[in-house]
């Protein structure tokens, strides 16, 4: 029974700002080699990436989604909160202790002992979870019946019109914000039609306000309020952030091999690799992906958005440059992966004329995000859901720029 | 002979089902906690407003048709790959000319754009 | 001619295969721990992810049974254990050597109708639990089928057509001087890549892609997942070592016994597989359905052309 749950599957919750704790916990999974998984039905171990556990979150301290994941999760579980990026391998460590010390609870009592270490005291198996906004789960399936057209509580699809001219079932559904591979926090409502995504609407989770620059935006953030940062580090966070959303995008692409030699590199970028390393590493990633006449094959056509639309709606970084589709802005991000990682070792001090972050100008007011998730609707719609989730990586918007406020007089003050 | 060449794949088919009702059995020994638990289908956290089970819009429709055809003429191939050499090359003439009538098939579907639906 | 073999071989055929599933899925976990850490790692670590698979196994087997809404329970449960059933029966024809459980009169065909019997599983295991995404996993699976299944049956009449028979001992003797694989080439290279769609594995696991969260499985636990997930291993192993009977010469070679030919080519189909997915990112049906009916069709049909003058002609 101990060796089951030794290499437990972890589902990882991460809430916008937490970028920081994420990463920490993506090395650490990675150095254990314990299995990310990719929905609740595979998971052992619920990893919540976040700044303060729980604060500001309703009072069972969390938001609807988390309780919903954690609701849906078959035990034997356990959940754990990693709101210090340096703690993130005591907190596994800790999870993993429950869930084996749980285990040997069970052979003798009952599934509650679980939670005795956790925090929350819902069990597994009582359904009837005292957090709000639940009441369409399926543990209350007594009280709906089959009155009014409704099957345990929920309706059966309707018809409506389609981008084909034909009339057919509709489905409402929430895409996000706990995919994997999908951008932190991010919530696309989706009207699907089959798999074709019909209509689209873009929301945020709701996270209060944080006063940390984002992770990935961080070091153009801080030049700019006037401290000393050198171009070397701009450098490699650029690197890193690219080669993140990179790392997506190959995984959303089905490509696992690249996904995971990419993120490897990713960790070795932020560990402090020295450039002529990070160098060598990036070359035969940057090759493999330029000469892969599969990849470009299968991601030219999806999701084009052209110079002059984007920057209508604001879009100044990559996907600018790009002034095309997916795949033009992966060639986009290979190339600033290339030259960044060959400057990571620059001492000299960032130039603040331009803050220009991994996603574009910091020094707008709107956030570049913000113009990329902007976009996304019109991209969105009328594709299919595995060229929809391509198109979501191929952009990579980071949620974390939107939940920042910046303290008056930091940024602005150079745009 | 004939029955006895299907006697091993009938205790095969026993076998192999007694080995996937076993499976459950073990599972239903082992597993940390025996009531199920309810929940909603997984799409990121979030409830859907509706059953997901619907009338899915099946774009490659016209391909089924094409490759009903095609299914039917394996039918025909099947047993005629084992009388080529018997019956000569009327076999294989006439064989590939119904390929070739399914093939004008396939290419007019195509140019029809029966192919690409995205 | 095939032999036939005592009874008590089927009670090896399904441990082998189990076997065989295990040490490829093993395999393929130190690929991919190697791939994410930027090294092959120790030998003690590489042991470690090598049991991997049979580790998940236990996972799984000791998770609460879990209900999504509205579910169609025995639906899923049937989809998921219909898998690892048809890949087991498929596998009666597969010779070790020249051996084989059963070595059918219509072996090819038999082997066919099995396998398709995934198009069920699959759709099956998708519809059951009630859910989006699983939904879209299981109709992913139809338009791979409408895909991959055509070209493939052209590729295994080629082979039988070169053979003049449909027993499966028939094919490999007629392999007994030049392989099949030699003067077949399209037939075999389409018979792989068909090999990899029909266990929705590789550049062809759309139907269970991480983009909708395990697809067709993406609600499945407990013993359920197991069988879904071994199952595809198995149909995996399975259409990997028909290609050698078919294209490969069987258990023919010199100086090893044919059996140990046989496991020999069964390991190095499956390597190289392992390695084309590692290669080769997630082929989407939308673009692959053009190219599988407008090439690989005509292309496969044109082979066939070529085998038959060759048999007219011999």
């Amino acid at each position: 029974m101990r060796a089951a749950v030794s290499r437990p599957g972890v589902l990882l919750a991460v809430y916008p700002g937490a970028t920081r704790q994420r990463l920490a916990v993506e090395a650490e999974l990675a150095r254990r080699g314990w299995p990310c998984v990719s929905g609740p039905a595979e998971a052992d171990l619920l990893v919540i990436a976040g700044d303060h556990e729980g604060e500001g979150r309703g009072e069972g301290g969390e938001s609807d989604w988390v309780a919903g994941l954690w609701q849906g999760i078959p035990a034997p579980k356990v959940r754990v909160w990693v709101t210090d990026p340096e703690r993130a391998a005591d907190a596994l460590d800790s999870g993993l202790a429950d869930l084996v010390r749980g285990e040997h609870e069970d052979d003798h009592a009952h599934e509650a002992h679980h939670e005795h270490h956790e925090h929350q005291q819902d069990g597994g198996t009582a359904p009837h979870s005292d957090h709000g906004g639940h009441d369409m789960h399926g543990g209350h399936h007594g009280h709906a019946g089959h009155a009014m057209g409704l099957v345990e509580g929920l309706p059966m699809a309707d018809r409506a019109d389609d981008r084909d001219g034909l009339r057919l079932d509709v489905l409402h559904v929430p895409l996000g914000p706990v995919l994997a591979d999908w951008p932190a926090g991010l919530i696309l409502h989706l009207t699907l039609q089959g798999d074709i995504v019909q209509e689209v609407t873009v929301e945020p989770v709701a996270t209060p306000p944080s006063p940390s620059p984002p992770f990935w935006d961080e070091p153009w953030l801080r030049a700019a309020s006037g401290e000393h940062i050198s171009r070397g580090d701009a450098a490699r966070r650029l690197c890193a952030a690219h080669l993140d959303s990179l790392g997506r995008f190959f995984a959303v692409a089905g490509w696992d091999d690249m996904a995971a030699r990419t993120r490897h590199v990713r960790d070795r970028a932020l560990a402090g690799a020295t450039a002529a390393e990070l160098t060598s590493l990036v070359r035969p990633l940057i090759r493999r992906a330029e000469r892969s006449r599969t990849l470009r094959w299968l991601t030219t056509g999806l999701g084009t958005l052209p110079a002059e639309q984007a920057r209508q709606r604001g879009v100044t970084g990559p996907a600018l440059v790009a002034d095309g589709d997916a795949y033009s802005r992966m060639l986009v991000w290979l190339e600033a992966v290339g030259r960044s990682a060959a400057t990571c070792d620059v001492t000299e001090a960032l130039d603040t004329a331009e803050v220009v972050g991994p996603r574009g100008r910091l020094d707008t007011p709107v956030p570049p995000s913000r113009a990329l998730l902007d976009s996304l609707p019109r991209l969105l719609e009328g594709t299919e859901f595995a060229c929809a989730r391509i198109i979501v990586a191929s952009l990579d918007p980071d949620l974390d720029e939107l939940t920042h406020v910046p303290a008056p007089g930091t940024v602005h003050s150079h745009g | 002979m004939a029955t006895s060449d299907w006697q091993p794949v009938l205790v095969l088919l026993v076998l192999i089902v007694a080995a996937v009702v076993l499976l459950h059995a073990l599972s239903v020994a082992l597993r940390a906690v025996r009531e199920p638990v309810h929940t909603g289908p997984f799409s990121g956290g979030l409830e859907p407003q509706e059953h997901p089970l619907s009338r899915f819009h099946v774009r490659w429709y016209p391909v089924t048709m094409v490759f009903l055809a095609f299914d039917m003429e394996m039918l025909f191939m099947y047993p005629w790959t084992k009388v080529v050499s018997a019956v000569g090359t009327s076999a294989v003439v006439e064989m590939f000319l119904f390929l070739g009538i399914l093939l004008a098939g396939v290419a007019y579907a195509w140019r029809e754009g029966a192919f690409r639906w995205s | 001619m095939v032999e036939r073999t005592p009874l008590w071989a089927v009670f090896v055929l399904p441990a082998l295969l189990v076997g065989a599933a295990l040490v490829t899925a093993g395999f393929d976990a130190v690929l991919a721990a190697g791939a994410r850490r930027g090294r092959p790692g120790s030998l003690r670590e590489t042991a470690v992810r090598a049991v991997e698979p049979g580790r998940q196994v236990l996972r799984h087997l000791v998770q609460q049974p879990r209900r999504t809404r509205a579910s169609d329970l025995p639906l899923a449960r049937i989809g998921a254990g219909l898998l690892p059933v048809a890949a087991v029966l498929a596998a009666v024809v597969l010779p070790l050597g020249f051996r084989s459980v059963s070595d059918l009169p219509e072996g090819i065909v038999w082997f066919n109708a099995m396998e398709a019997l995934a198009w069920a599983a699959v759709w099956l295991a998708g519809w059951g639990p009630n859910s989006t995404l699983s939904l879209i996993g299981g109709y992913r699976f139809l338009a791979q089928g409408l895909a991959y299944e055509l070209p493939h049956m052209l590729a295994i009449t080629t082979a039988a057509l070169g053979a003049e028979s449909l027993r499966v001992g028939e094919v490999v003797d007629a392999q007994a001087g030049l392989w099949f694989v030699v003067w077949m080439p399209v037939a075999f290279v389409i018979y792989l890549l068909s090999a990899m769609a029909m266990a929705f594995w590789g550049p062809f696991d759309q139907p269970a892609g991480r983009d909708v969260a395990g697809g067709a499985g993406a609600e499945l636990s407990g013993a359920d997942r197991v069988l879904f997930l071994g199952g595809r291993w198995l149909l995996l192993v399975v259409a990997a070592a028909f290609s050698v009977p078919l294209f490969l010469g069987g258990g023919h070679g010199p100086l090893l016994p044919g059996w140990a030919w046989t496991v020999l080519k069964t390991a190095a189909v499956l390597a190289f597989l392992v390695g084309v997915r590692r290669a080769i990112p997630t082929v989407r049906m939308e673009r692959y359905l053009e190219l599988a009916w407008v090439v690989l069709t005509p292309l496969a049909i044109v082979q066939a052309l070529v085998v038959a003058v060759v048999v007219l002609n011999r």
